[in-house]
């Protein structure tokens, strides 16, 4: 190897202590990250809840405190004016007690006034004189709406002051209507608002909740305008809002923490806010504290691992050059083995390989020139293979082709099987449906020859009754021949009896008078004999019809009978015939069910004979493949050999050059 | 390995403790809930209150011990160690002093107090843990401004006088502060000719509102926080031959209905004992158990009340509170 590939080699790899710093110092800046954003989290929350409960605290002081000053002041008017309502002073004493609470206390420093519905007003001498109409005054307006003094709306008195009076109905018994008052500005109330304040940088404002109006605000432009009106502050319009919505919950309104309180017994809401930057500005201190002290964790860390890498890979560079004068091929070179650490471990390794190698590389030099005469045996070894495999493969492939031409055949009549049991097949089908119709005829006929005997039976029994009609017929005749004669000898005794009645006639024209009525008798007798002849003429006559009539069926009987028996003799020869048909039939349904079994067993054949050819087609690509395998295989022989005689060719060439790399060690 | 195991022993014992410490004895909902009660003083009101709460704690199968304080600070202080020391589930207290709530929380520890009466700053409560059952203060004003409102609904400016408890007193603050929030809202014009604390009292109620009537000012209605001083107004009117005045008061005292009945008074609002006792109760029994006063009729939105609904009495229904 030259200078310049092991320079480029040197550029190329990355150190071990880059590794460890790129490693190590992305996961602790974004732990140092996490860290400073979930402290300054919960921090802001810990100190804005906190600030809030000291605002509400604040608050809640202060309101207490303005309560306290608001009653404390409200009680002093109080008392006057219960002194004066005790004491029931004439106007004369009544100023007297005016003019002693002028400038009686810096809260009210011009004192109580008093004025009644005439219009008349008292109030101490050295106070300004000008107080207005009382009766359009604010405070004497609202004073009239209580007994008890109580502060009311703020307004601007005459002498341009924002104040607020402390007003109420005095009733002394004078008998007018009077209303007694006390004036406080609005500016010494903002100064005692805000001097009560407890939390730092918060501020506070007083707001009468009725109208709106600022009664107290450091800011003195704002006092006695209404809160949220034109041109105010957002923060203002919206403390505004909250208040017009009756909203007295902590919000942070504009960026200002802002709490509510209602200063009891009036209707003021005391607002105090402190800005939420203010409140959080310690917060941004620590946070750069946090990222400095960060940033500068991260250096030394830096530090101290290249410092500590540095030290622990020395041992491992000293390795690294033996190593690298090892890859140049310098077995000569020594290693320093000292100390117990896993480097000395290394170094006590490479000292041993670098011994095994020596002696290794002196016996792969041996090795290396024996080496190189086998390769030329087996050189020419591999030569004669490749020959052999040469004409190998070339048989092969005549075989190949040989299979390949058995297996086309094969393959037709494959073909040809299937398709005979095809036919075949088809031809059963059609067999055994003819076999179901013989079989169907064979059912029609057999009915067929019960119908025609049933009818022949039905003749015959027709036969038999025409016979017994024939007799009953002829017994009519019988019967009809003796009326006839009984007929006859009732003609006979008529004729006698005729004769009688003839001689009887006679025999009492005779006897005269006396055979009259006998006469009667015998010529009565004769009329019955004639009608009697008469009667056995007339039976006589339709007897002989009776006769002819008898005669008529008995023929026609007859007749019927012959044309009956030769019905029967036709059906029966019918009932013959049918007979030999139905035989007929049945015959032929025996032999086609021969022809259909027949057939069966010739589909069998030839569907074993389909199988058979399949699967010697099958076989036959089998072979087919496996020639083509095996000429493959002897093609890669040959090529192998080839193979195998240009390896041991390059393997001359390889021992050789390796006898030549052997020399290149320094042993 | 050694170590190994030692640490996780460590844990499973920490473990262990937690366990064992976070489940407070199981009593089961509703029955042997064990509630003390600790009362500032026995006055009508209050009695009637506990003996609702006595009946309710037997319907549910909880025990209720009455303890009074004898309106003392200290008794009450007392009481509620004894509480804490003999093992009670939680404790019902009508503070004697509003400003001794957080003592009493402290001393209470982990039993919760179910206050009732006397209303703690809202800030000295807490949901499920020390709540306040009682009627809304300001619902009895709302009552008044809605009677106001609906009888005088022809007319769009009202004259209406107010007679309140002491200023700073938190009934006159909830009462007097709604009722003028209902009425201002109503969009019609308010006048408030007269507004005076009389502090509770009929003969105060009755020389202001004299006052006020010599002042010759018109007046629509007179609306008082309380019924003593409605009759201390009805008393001024009557001598100032005035007749045609409605005059509302709060609390349905036996005076008070017996004025509706008279025609006196137009009408009032019943602050129902009963039904204070009974939430009270059921409030404690729902805590007492370990479980949440949440789903309990009344609650409000932040969990820390439970209202007892006000009733309105005028003459259609004035018997009813006799």
């Amino acid at each position: 190897m030259d200078k310049k590939g092991q320079i480029k080699e040197k550029q190329g790899i990355i150190s071990i202590r880059m590794k460890l710093l790129a490693i190590i110092v992305p996961i602790v800046v974004a732990l140092m990250v996490a860290l400073v954003l979930v402290a300054y989290r919960t921090s802001a929350e810990i100190i804005e809840s906190y600030s809030k409960n000291l605002l509400e605290s604040s608050v809640e002081n202060q309101s207490a405190q303005i309560e306290g000053w608001l009653n404390e002041n409200i009680e002093a008017f109080q008392a006057v004016k219960a002194a004066i309502e005790n004491t029931k002073p004439d106007d004369g004493q009544l100023q007297a007690i005016l003019d002693g609470y002028y400038n009686y206390n810096s809260n009210y420093p011009n004192g109580l006034y008093i004025a009644d519905s005439g219009g008349k007003v008292f109030r101490a001498s050295e106070a300004p004189a000008d107080i207005g109409n009382p009766e359009d005054a604010t405070w004497y307006q609202e004073g009239l709406t209580r007994v008890n003094m109580a502060v009311g709306s703020a307004y601007v008195n005459a002498q341009g002051e924002n104040v607020i009076s402390a007003s109420g109905i005095l009733h002394d018994g004078s008998g007018k209507t009077r209303v007694i008052s006390a004036d406080m500005t609005l500016d010494r109330i903002s100064i005692i608002v805000n001097g009560f304040i407890e939390m730092k940088s918060a501020e506070s404002f007083l707001v009468d909740g009725r109208d709106g109006t600022i009664l107290a605000n450091r800011d003195q432009s704002l006092i006695n305008k209404k809160i949220g009106g034109e041109g105010s502050s957002p923060f203002q319009k919206q403390v505004g809002e909250q208040i017009t919505a009756r909203n007295y919950e902590f919000g942070v309104l504009d960026g200002n923490m802002t709490v509510f309180k209602k200063v009891a017994g009036t209707d003021w809401i005391l607002v105090s806010y402190v800005p939420r930057q203010v409140v959080l500005a310690d917060l941004d201190r620590l946070r750069t504290i946090m990222v400095v002290i960060s940033a500068v964790s991260i250096l030394l860390l830096c530090l101290v691992i290249e410092r500590v890498t540095h030290v622990v890979i020395s041992p491992v560079k000293k390795l690294t050059a033996v190593i690298t004068a090892m890859t140049d091929g310098d077995f000569t070179v020594t290693v320093n083995s000292k100390g117990r650490d896993e480097i000395a471990v290394m170094s006590r390794s490479v000292e041993q390989f670098i011994h095994s190698m020596k002696e290794m590389i002196s016996s792969m030099g041996n090795i290396s020139s024996r080496l190189g005469e086998q390769a030329d045996t087996s050189d020419n070894m591999s030569r004669q293979m490749e020959t052999a495999a040469s004409i190998q493969s070339e048989s092969m492939g005549e075989l190949n082709s040989t299979v390949d031409q058995l297996s086309l055949s094969v393959y037709e009549i494959a073909e040809n099987a299937t398709k005979l049991a095809g036919v075949v097949a088809d031809t059963k089908e059609d067999s055994d449906h003819v076999e179901q119709k013989m079989r169907e005829t064979v059912e029609v006929s057999k009915k067929g020859r019960q119908d025609m005997e049933r009818v022949g039976e039905e003749l015959e029994n027709i036969r038999v009754s025409i016979r017994s009609l024939e007799e009953a017929v002829n017994k009519v005749g019988t019967a009809s021949g003796e009326i006839v004669s009984i007929v006859q000898l009732i003609g006979n005794i008529a004729e006698e009896t005729n004769l009688l009645s003839l001689n009887a006639s006679i025999e009492a024209a005779r006897a005269g008078e006396a055979g009259r009525g006998f006469a009667v008798v015998a010529s009565e007798i004769g009329k019955l004999a004639n009608n009697s002849t008469d009667s056995v003429d007339h039976i006589s006559k339709l007897t002989e019809e009776v006769n002819s009539l008898v005669a008529d069926a008995v023929r026609q009987t007859g007749e019927s009978a012959d044309d009956i028996g030769r019905s029967s003799e036709l059906i029966h020869t019918a009932i013959d015939t049918f007979e030999k048909i139905f035989v007929n039939i049945q015959e032929t349904s025996e032999l086609i069910g021969n022809v259909v079994g027949k057939i069966n067993e010739v589909d069998e054949v030839a569907a074993n004979v389909a199988a058979i050819s399949e699967e010697q087609a099958a076989s036959s690509d089998e072979i087919l493949a496996t020639s083509e395998n095996m000429l493959e295989q002897a093609k890669g022989i040959a090529r192998n050999s080839a193979n195998v005689a240009e390896e041991s060719k390059s393997l001359t060439a390889s021992s050789e050059e390796l006898a030549d790399q052997v020399k290149l060690f320094r042993i | 390995m050694k170590k190994l195991a030692g640490l996780l022993l460590a844990m499973a014992g920490l473990m262990a403790c937690f366990c064992g410490c976070g489940g407070k004895g199981g009593s089961d909902a509703g029955g042997n809930v064990k509630i003390y009660l600790s009362l500032s003083s026995a006055d009508t009101f209050r009695t009637v209150l506990v003996n609702s709460a006595k009946e309710t704690a037997e319907e549910n199968g909880a025990t209720l011990d009455v303890y009074e304080a004898n309106d003392s600070i200290e008794v009450q202080v007392e009481q509620i160690k004894q509480a804490v020391s003999e093992g009670y589930d939680v404790i019902m207290c009508s503070p004697v002093d509003t400003d001794t709530t957080l003592e009493l929380e402290a001393i209470a520890g982990d039993t919760p107090i179910v206050f009732f009466n006397s209303c703690p700053d809202e800030s000295r409560l807490e949901p499920d843990k020390y709540m306040y059952v009682g009627s809304d203060e300001g619902v009895a004003g709302q009552y008044q401004a809605e009677y106001i409102l609906s009888e005088m609904s022809g007319k769009d400016e009202i004259n209406v006088a107010i007679l309140t408890g002491p200023n700073s007193h938190s009934a006159t603050e909830g009462r007097t502060g709604q009722l003028k929030n209902t009425l201002n809202d109503s969009g019609k014009k308010i006048n408030y000719v007269f507004q005076d604390h009389a502090d509770w009292d009929q003969a105060k109620a009755e020389e202001y509102f004299s006052v006020f009537l010599s002042t010759g000012q018109e007046c629509d209605v007179v609306a008082c926080n309380n019924d003593s001083m409605a009759l201390g107004v009805i008393d001024a009117c009557k001598k100032g031959g005035i007749t045609d005045v409605p005059i509302l008061g709060i609390d349905a005292t036996q005076d008070g209905c017996a004025a509706i009945v008279a025609g006196d008074m137009a009408f009032t609002v019943y602050q129902s004992a009963t039904g204070q006792g009974e939430s009270a109760v059921k409030a404690a029994i729902a805590l007492g158990s370990g479980g949440s006063a949440e789903g309990l009729e009344g609650i409000s939105e932040d969990g820390k009340y439970v209202w007892v609904p006000f009733e309105k009495v005028d003459s259609t229904n004035v018997e009813k509170y006799q």
